[in-house]
């Protein structure tokens, strides 16, 4: 029995009725044909819909863009308790990850030290944001940039230049498992920011408000600071 | 006596049964809607089950079933195309529902946890679920969908079957 075939008769042992169709199992099976094509219509039609409405709306993704440069397999699964002591930690597996795609990652308290360095009031080191514009306006580093790395074109316009003109620019994001930070180094790096002054903060925000730092809400240089707790 | 329980329980059915399109019609508008106005967050989440390494397939694959789902939402809570939408629904549930069982069991075996206890966001539009329930909310969309497609639910529809039997 061929594919349909055998979807023309799963679909009839599951009809109870069809008042429309003839009694007996020539009716039945005309019904389920009739289901099996108009079930093929709506997924036509749906399909032409949902293009359709990505292209219309406003936060419809690009097709053909390649949202994740920094690689499309998915970020790394959660380590398996008990591992032994020769394992690498997560901090090494991270910035041997980030060497394989060309990245540098920050050392251990340098973003602090960094932010607090005077040049940092110069813009030549430039902290950027790279998650999107909800979580930027809920709290940020004080004075970094905002780049999304899925609407990169909305931001280019502001960052590049301050990039270009940057010694060091260091790209966060939440920490833990995101790699937007990564995306976001990539695209800067691919338009011509040099990969020797770019620098990931792996430990990103949440690292940043567990070390106690001050944290801008709303947009860049707002002043409205959440204080670090005492 | 008998005629009148018969009726009322034909009644108690047909009512039944509207409410379940009423009910799978808003459960996929809200989860088309959910994912189609965070399509980002929905790309992350579905780039987790390795599907593919095309960013042109998995963009559109991220791109079009939300939209797919709110059409068929609206398709039930309208009435239209009844059991063809029913059948579309459950030959996406399948696959899907096997997708996210594959990854649970990914968990379960990479964090040595109780399979129940796994909870992760399968991006199916509810957020981070616990896998059982996640199963279960699954079971019961393609109970109702089942029932949809016998033929159940034809009050207050506009057009039941979009394709006529020929005369």
């Amino acid at each position: 029995m061929s594919h349909g075939g055998k979807l023309v008769h799963a679909v009839r042992e599951i009809l109870v009725k069809d008042n429309s169709s003839q009694a007996g199992n020539v009716g039945r099976t005309h019904a389920a044909g009739r289901i099996i094509r108009e079930a093929a219509l709506v997924a036509i039609l749906g399909a032409a819909f949902a293009f359709a409405a990505n292209q219309v709306s406003p936060l419809g993704l690009a097709l053909t863009r390649d949202y994740f440069p920094a690689g499309t397999a998915s970020p790394a699964q959660p380590a398996v308790a008990g591992t032994n002591s020769g394992a690498v930690t997560p901090a090494q597996f991270l910035a041997e990850q980030m060497k394989e795609k060309g990245l540098q990652l920050l050392e251990d308290g340098k973003a602090a030290r960094l932010f607090h360095d005077p040049r940092f009031k110069q813009d030549i080191i430039v902290f950027i944001d790279a998650r999107d514009e909800e979580h930027y306006q809920q709290g940020h580093i004080p004075g970094a940039y905002e780049f999304d790395p899925y609407r990169p074109e909305k931001y280019f316009d502001t960052v590049l230049p301050v990039c270009q003109k940057a010694e060091q620019v260091v790209v966060y994001c939440n920490g833990g498992d995101c790699d937007d930070s990564e995306s976001a180094a990539i695209l800067l790096r691919d338009v011509g920011i040099s990969n020797q002054k770019l620098f990931i903060f792996g430990g990103g925000i949440t690292e940043w408000t567990a070390n106690n730092q001050p944290v801008e809400t709303g947009a860049r240089n707002s002043g409205n600071l959440r204080k670090p707790n005492p | 006596m008998k005629t009148g329980q018969t009726s009322w329980s034909r009644v108690a059915v047909n009512v039944s049964a509207v409410l379940a399109r009423w009910l799978l019609g808003a459960v996929f508008l809200y989860m088309g809607l959910s994912k189609a106005l965070h399509p980002v967050d929905f790309l992350k989440l579905l780039r987790q089950y390795d599907l593919t390494q095309s960013p042109l397939l998995l963009n559109s694959l991220t791109a079009t079933l939300p939209w797919f789902e709110v059409f068929c939402g609206l398709l039930l809570l309208l009435g239209i195309a009844v059991r063809g939408t029913a059948l579309t629904l459950i030959v996406m549930l399948v696959p899907f529902t096997l997708l996210v069982l594959h990854r649970a069991l990914l968990l379960h075996t990479a964090l040595a946890i109780p399979f129940c206890a796994v909870k992760f966001d399968c991006g199916c539009g509810n957020g981070t679920e616990l896998i059982c329930r996640k199963l279960s909310e699954n079971l019961l969309l393609f109970a109702l969908s089942a029932a949809l497609l016998a033929g159940r639910g034809r009050q207050f529809s506009l057009r039941f079957s979009l394709i006529k039997p020929s005369a």
